[in-house]
């Protein structure tokens, strides 16, 4: 079910009044899509943190604006604890969207208890989804993963009637073992190579 | 051995301040979780290598590691007794300049319980505040 946020719209602009509207609990979005002119929002910022907590990536709008919104993009304060800024999108629940899917891994690979590693390489896939199954992510199971083995994106396991826009040979995951570090003796620290400067001078310097 | 760059366009730099947040290099990327720097520094290369092997210590092959940051700025210094003035002094360490909001370092491949007692263990090195970061998934 989609998340109900409480919209109202936003009339003021800029920096200033978005700082002002975030220190009242609010947050500044935008909604836009479908060929029509975007509305300046004003939302709530618990309702936020809860759709966030959530997951929810299709929400219901409930105030000024009644319709189905897709969260495109989220923007964050330097240390990821608030939302500055929401983005919406318009969507019918008809229609078909692409967006980019979290893979989150499911299982225990066997691979690990025969020494390897696992390495989730790509984090984040590409789909093109019916807006009504869009998934909060895709759970990959892990526990057919044998050392020095992959798994790799046409593995994924999609909503009915979603397509992936990805490679089907791109590698998600993969076990492995780890590589030995190199032994470095610890001595006198070279100095880098100063770019431009000749052999010569270098040495005059050191002299 | 500590990290430092192979090669450089100036021996020397000058101080500088640290001023603002990081606008980049503030989310978790490669790994689930991360530890990220609350406060502003220089982060010494020997001290990011200390960081390095805690963590892998603490880790045993057990997930993967990432580094970062980068000392990329030559930390000067002048000798004991002697007398200010003739020059800048020579090159002693290098660092990476932090700003509050910087991931550190990164984990993947672990459950959060170890990564967050791999981090604990690697905050006790750390020369500024950290805190635990998660991946954003929305």
């Amino acid at each position: 079910m989609a998340e109900v946020l409480n919209v109202e719209v936003r009339n003021t602009r800029g920096t200033r009044h978005a700082q002002r509207l975030r220190q009242e609990g609010g947050v500044p979005g935008v909604l836009y899509g479908h060929g029509t002119d975007p509305v300046s929002l004003k939302l709530s910022g618990e309702q936020v943190a809860l759709m966030v907590r959530h997951g929810s990536r299709l929400v219901e709008l409930n105030g000024a604006v009644s319709e189905k919104a897709f969260v495109s993009e989220l923007q964050w304060d330097t240390f990821g604890l608030e939302v500055l800024h929401i983005d919406l999108v318009r969507v019918s629940e008809d229609e078909t969207i692409t967006l980019e899917v979290t893979i989150e891994l499911r299982g225990e690979a066997p691979g690990v208890r025969e020494g390897g590693v696992i390495d989730h390489v790509v984090h984040q896939v590409e789909i093109e989804c019916p807006v009504g199954v869009i998934p909060e992510k895709l759970s990959l199971s892990i526990k057919d993963l044998h050392l020095d083995g992959s798994i790799t994106a046409d593995k994924l396991p999609l909503p009915p009637g979603a397509s992936l826009l990805v490679e089907p040979e791109l590698v998600i995951v993969t076990c492995h073992t780890v590589a030995e570090e190199e032994e470095v003796t610890a001595g006198e620290a070279a100095e880098p190579e100063v770019i431009g400067r000749k052999a010569a001078e270098e040495g005059e310097s050191e002299e | 051995m500590a990290l430092m760059p192979k090669r450089v366009k100036h021996r020397k730099s000058q101080r500088g301040r640290i001023r603002g947040n990081a606008t980049r290099g503030n989310r978790v990327v490669f790994g689930d979780f991360g530890l990220q720097a609350t406060q502003g520094g220089w982060l010494n290369a020997a001290t990011l290598e200390a960081g390095r092997i805690a963590a892998q210590q603490y880790l045993r092959n057990e997930g993967r590691l990432y580094i970062r940051v980068f000392p990329h700025k030559p930390i000067t210094s002048i000798p004991l007794e002697t007398r200010m003035g003739k020059g800048k002094g020579e090159p002693e360490y290098w660092a990476a300049v932090i700003k509050p909001g910087t991931v550190l370092f990164e984990i993947g491949g672990v459950p959060e319980e170890s990564a967050r007692m791999c981090f604990a263990r690697l905050a006790h090195k750390m020369p500024v505040h950290v805190r635990f970061l998660k991946r954003k998934t929305v």
